[in-house]
């Protein structure tokens, strides 16, 4: 991938992360959160979107981020109060901020959204409050080209206003340089010269690869005390020729003057997260009183070629009218951070009030420990993964040749092996913690859907998110976003009723949904719950008989009942709605968490609300399996699916028709099936135990087998890659003695065996 | 005859220079060929594991290295029974589409270059090999069937499927 499109997909990757931050903050501050850093940190989250958008001329994306950006900025200088900011419409247009990303990745026509521009361009217009010397936000789409946002595309922009200012202030020039964002930051270090202190230089000598470190010139001299700096000069004469230069690389030397009463040792502690010891130098040069005065321009140092007009060079790099060192990489946005127009001069006016802003160190320290992690391509760690497999397929065969070695040689192997055994198993486990990733992947996309719905159903609901830090592996996080999505539209289509109904049943009109994920016996459980009107019982028995899935006069209990929500083709809501009532919806989600091995059931409380809960193997790579036999065959059992295991000849075995055996167990009729006749077994088979295993609907079933081999972990390989899906089988595994064993699938198994019968069990009755 | 005639000067548009490799292997008494460029090496007989309810010439799957491939014998697929598998039988590993699988056959022969102008449409032969045959080839003993790997191996999985849905 060439250097661009790299950063490019970095930048996408970053732009879902921030993303989940916006959301996040806006939710909170919708539910009324008023700490400032929450209003702070969604401005930056957006802010940073609009900079890589820019970079990579995503001119849709930038038009929009940037009047959010406006609007939101209102909120941070405090020219609209929090409680009259209007979040639902920011909450929506953060989702078309999301849209418009997604739109930007894939190359297509971005959905634009006048409505929402409109709307918040009106933000802080209504209410004029406080702040009298900043302009109107009349907040125009930015030119993207002329939007100077931090991130990559720093160094083009910056090169471009050195230049502007090396041509001298063409008019052309230097309005393409109005950016939107900083231009009406007043000109800075118009009194420094005056203050007390001593001078110092600092001398910025960037490694090349500065910006892929995604630091800033800006940021790095941003941290200096803004009205102590004096000047900031660039040099850009180790730029090399344009044939040879690559843009990612920083070629850019800058010289900054300072009266400060920092110490020298105080300034370098100020780099110490941005520059490299050998990055920068800083030199005390001389004692001043009160009033030398130091021409800018006069600086000695500066080479020739880069006479700069310096304060406006620093106006761009860095925060000059705020007080206070501005962290992170945004520009402090002034008062009227949208106005393009305003000349510099008139922004001179003091700041609004605005919300405080975070020490610096903390800041920076929190995106030190950050960056301690890196990002791992996710082929790699499959890669990874399946050599992990090989190792753990390779070491137990060598544990089976080294027991038929004689016994003194034996025993020496033994100990390594046993060691080997442990390890492999550890770094096994290391590789599974390296893939898990938390269930937030997956949450977070849930608020937008249930903002949406509710918008369309005209309902009110609350999403309640718990546990979004589970991990689990990230083949089930995968699968875990369309049955989450099949049960929240459930919920809220069938379960939530409309506020009029909630306030008739004496409910808050809101209703509450709450998304919980747990670790529970090595499993993941995740549940919604709604406090709505529950299944409605009545209805949907009278559904399943009319369409003949239960007998006309059978009774069924309420549990019972409540099941028939996952049977195919069963839908209650009385007009068929987009959001779900085709009756695909449950038995879908049913299917196909029954296909990763998991579980989803339903309990429901009449007018008191709903739960569905999902249970999932924590990863799909591996799993504990039972070693059984038949004939000359060997299988694979989950455990998972595994409740006991009995003598055959202890057990009491009756014959129905068509050769159904069935036995009893706790009490219970259970059906009862030879494996080996299911499966088609080679050889001869001697039947001994039975294994009564738990099926997905819940019901049991025994199984009978010639001989339990063992139990170990086995890792799952696919069948369906080069072969296809087999019946009765979810995948194989390759065993100790390299030999391919099926790992068996309970339900499968047990269609295949009503198959082959040719007498198909109704299914609900089993399920009963 | 002439019709034939006719049909071979319109199909060999290409240079006659143009020549396909091809790995001959032995069923019997019959010779088989594949384009040397669908095999991904020829490995000695290992037992396989069977799958239920399989289409029969569907022997099982075999671990190659970590990887789970379907072992296809070619003896069943062209009607002449079973394979009783021993040592110096042979499984020619080949990429199908995007699917790895094993031809069980009962020995490799060789390689050949052939003429793409020698190769004749298969004629409408006797029932069980309908649609795996691509094309014939004459050597100087022997007649070389190119196989259509593609219908070996889809025999497999969907007869399968399909047997149990009719179920």
């Amino acid at each position: 991938m060439d250097p661009l499109a790299e950063l490019k997909q970095t930048f996408f990757q970053e732009c879902e992360e921030l993303l989940g931050a916006l959301e996040q903050k806006l939710q909170a501050l919708d539910e009324g959160s008023t700490d400032s850093e929450d209003v702070n940190a969604a401005f930056r989250a957006i802010h940073s979107i609009k900079g890589g958008a820019g970079a990579f001329g995503c001119t849709e994306l930038v038009g929009f981020a940037h009047v959010f950006e406006a609007a939101l900025d209102h909120l941070r200088s405090g020219r609209v109060a929090l409680e009259d900011a209007p979040f639902t419409l920011f909450l929506r247009c953060s989702d078309a901020v999301a849209d418009l990303v997604s739109a930007a990745r894939s190359d297509e026509l971005a959905p634009v959204r006048p409505d929402l521009l409109a709307a918040l361009e009106q933000v802080g217009q209504a209410k004029p409050v406080a702040a009298p010397a900043a302009p109107a936000p009349a907040a125009p789409p930015a030119a993207p080209k002329a939007d100077a946002p931090p991130g990559i595309a720093a160094l083009g922009n910056l090169l471009a206003m050195v230049d502007a200012k090396m041509g001298g202030p063409a008019p052309g020039a230097s309005a393409a340089a109005n950016d939107g964002w900083d231009d009406d930051e007043p000109v800075a270090a118009a009194t420094p010269a005056r203050r007390p202190g001593h001078d110092v230089r600092i001398k910025i000598t960037p490694e090349a690869d500065l910006f892929r470190r995604v630091i800033e010139p800006r940021v790095a001299i941003g941290i200096l005390p803004a009205d102590e700096v004096v000047s900031v000069a660039c040099d850009l004469s180790h730029v090399p020729a344009l044939e040879t230069l690559d843009v990612t690389d920083c070629h850019m030397r800058f010289t900054v003057m300072l009266r400060t009463e920092l110490s020298a040792d105080e300034i370098v502690s100020k780099f110490d997260f941005t520059l490299a010891n050998e990055e920068f130098e800083v030199e005390v040069l001389a004692e001043v009183e009160a009033v030398a005065e130091v021409a800018p321009a006069a600086a000695p140092e500066v080479p020739q070629n880069v006479a700069a007009d310096l304060s406006a060079i620093l106006a761009r790099l860095g925060p000059t009218s705020d007080a206070a060192p501005q962290p992170d990489i945004q520009p402090v946005a002034a008062p009227a951070a949208a106005s393009a127009a305003a000349a510099p001069a008139a922004a001179a006016a003091p700041a609004a009030p605005r919300a405080p802003v975070r020490p610096a160190a903390n800041d920076v320290a929190a995106r030190q420990r950050q960056a301690v992690s890196v990002r791992v391509d996710l082929d790699r760690i499959d890669r990874l993964m399946n050599l992990v497999g090989e190792i753990v397929i390779t070491q137990s065969m060598l544990v089976e040749c080294v027991r038929s070695l004689p016994y003194d040689v034996y025993a020496k192997t033994a100990e390594g092996i046993l060691t080997l055994s442990r390890q492999t198993r550890e770094l096994q486990d290391h590789v599974m913690a390296v893939r898990a990733q938390p269930v937030k992947a997956v949450f977070q996309r849930m608020p937008r859907l249930v903002r949406e719905l509710a918008q369309t159903l005209g309902k009110e609901v609350k999403l309640v998110l718990e546990g979004e830090n589970t991990e689990v592996d990230k083949t089930i996080i995968e699968e875990l976003a369309d049955p989450l999505t099949h049960m929240i539209r459930n919920s809220m289509d069938h379960g939530v009723e409309t506020p009029e109904e909630r306030i008739a049943a004496g409910k808050h009109p809101e209703g509450t949904i709450r998304l919980i994920a747990e670790h529970r016996a090595g499993r993941i459980v995740i549940s919604v719950t709604d406090d709505g009107r529950g299944i409605g019982r009545d209805r949907l028995l009278a559904k399943a008989k009319s369409r003949g899935l239960v007998g006309a006069d059978e009774k069924l209990a309420p549990e019972e009942i409540d099941q028939l929500i996952f049977a195919a083709g069963l839908s209650t809501a009385d007009a068929v709605s987009d959001i779900s009532g085709r009756g695909v919806g449950m038995d879908v989600v049913r299917r196909n968490v029954e296909s990763l091995g998991g579980r989803i059931s339903v309990d429901s409380e009449p007018g008191r609300g709903c739960k569905f809960t999902l249970a999932l193997p924590l990863t799909l790579a591996v799993l504990e399996g039972m070693v059984i036999r038949c004939g000359d065959d060997r299988y694979v059992i989950p455990i998972a699916s595994v409740i006991e295991t009995q003598h055959l000849a202890n057990t009491p075995i009756e014959h129905l028709t068509f050769g159904q055996e069935v036995l009893r167990w706790r009490g219970e009729i259970t059906p009862l099936h030879r494996l080996g006749a299911v499966m088609g077994s080679a050889g001869t088979r001697d039947e001994n135990i039975i294994i009564i295993a738990e099926t997905e609907r819940g019901g049991n079933v025994g199984i009978a087998v010639d001989e339990i081999v063992g139990q170990q972990q086995v890792v799952v390989k696919s069948l369906e890659s080069n072969y296809g899906t087999v019946n009765g089988a979810s995948a194989a595994t390759i065993l100790g003695d390299g030999l391919v064993a099926l790992i068996l699938d309970v339900d499968s198994m047990l269609r295949v065996a009503a198959s082959s019968v040719r007498q198909p069990v109704p299914e609900l009755k089993l399920a009963g | 005859m002439s019709l034939q005639l006719s049909e071979k000067h319109f199909t060999s548009a290409q240079p006659e220079s143009a020549a396909r490799r091809i790995v001959t292997f032995r069923v019997g008494d019959r010779t088989f060929g594949i384009d040397v460029g669908m095999v991904r090496e020829i490995k000695g007989w290992q037992a396989t594991t069977p799958l239920p309810h399989a289409a029969p010439h569907v022997r099982g799957v075999l671990n190659l290295r970590g990887v789970i491939l379907a072992v296809y014998d070619l003896r069943t697929a062209i009607g002449l029974g079973s394979t009783e598998a021993t040592a110096t039988h042979v499984i020619v590993v080949v990429d199908v589409e995007d699917k790895t699988a094993g031809l069980l056959v009962d020995s490799v022969s060789d390689i050949v270059d052939v003429p793409v102008s020698a190769v004749r449409p298969a004629p409408d032969l006797e029932r069980d090999e309908h649609g795996l045959i691509e094309g014939l080839v004459l050597l100087d003993t022997e007649i070389v069937a190119l196989l259509d790997l593609a219908a070996v191996i889809r025999d497999g999985g969907d007869n399968q499927d399909k047997q149990l849905r009719v179920a």
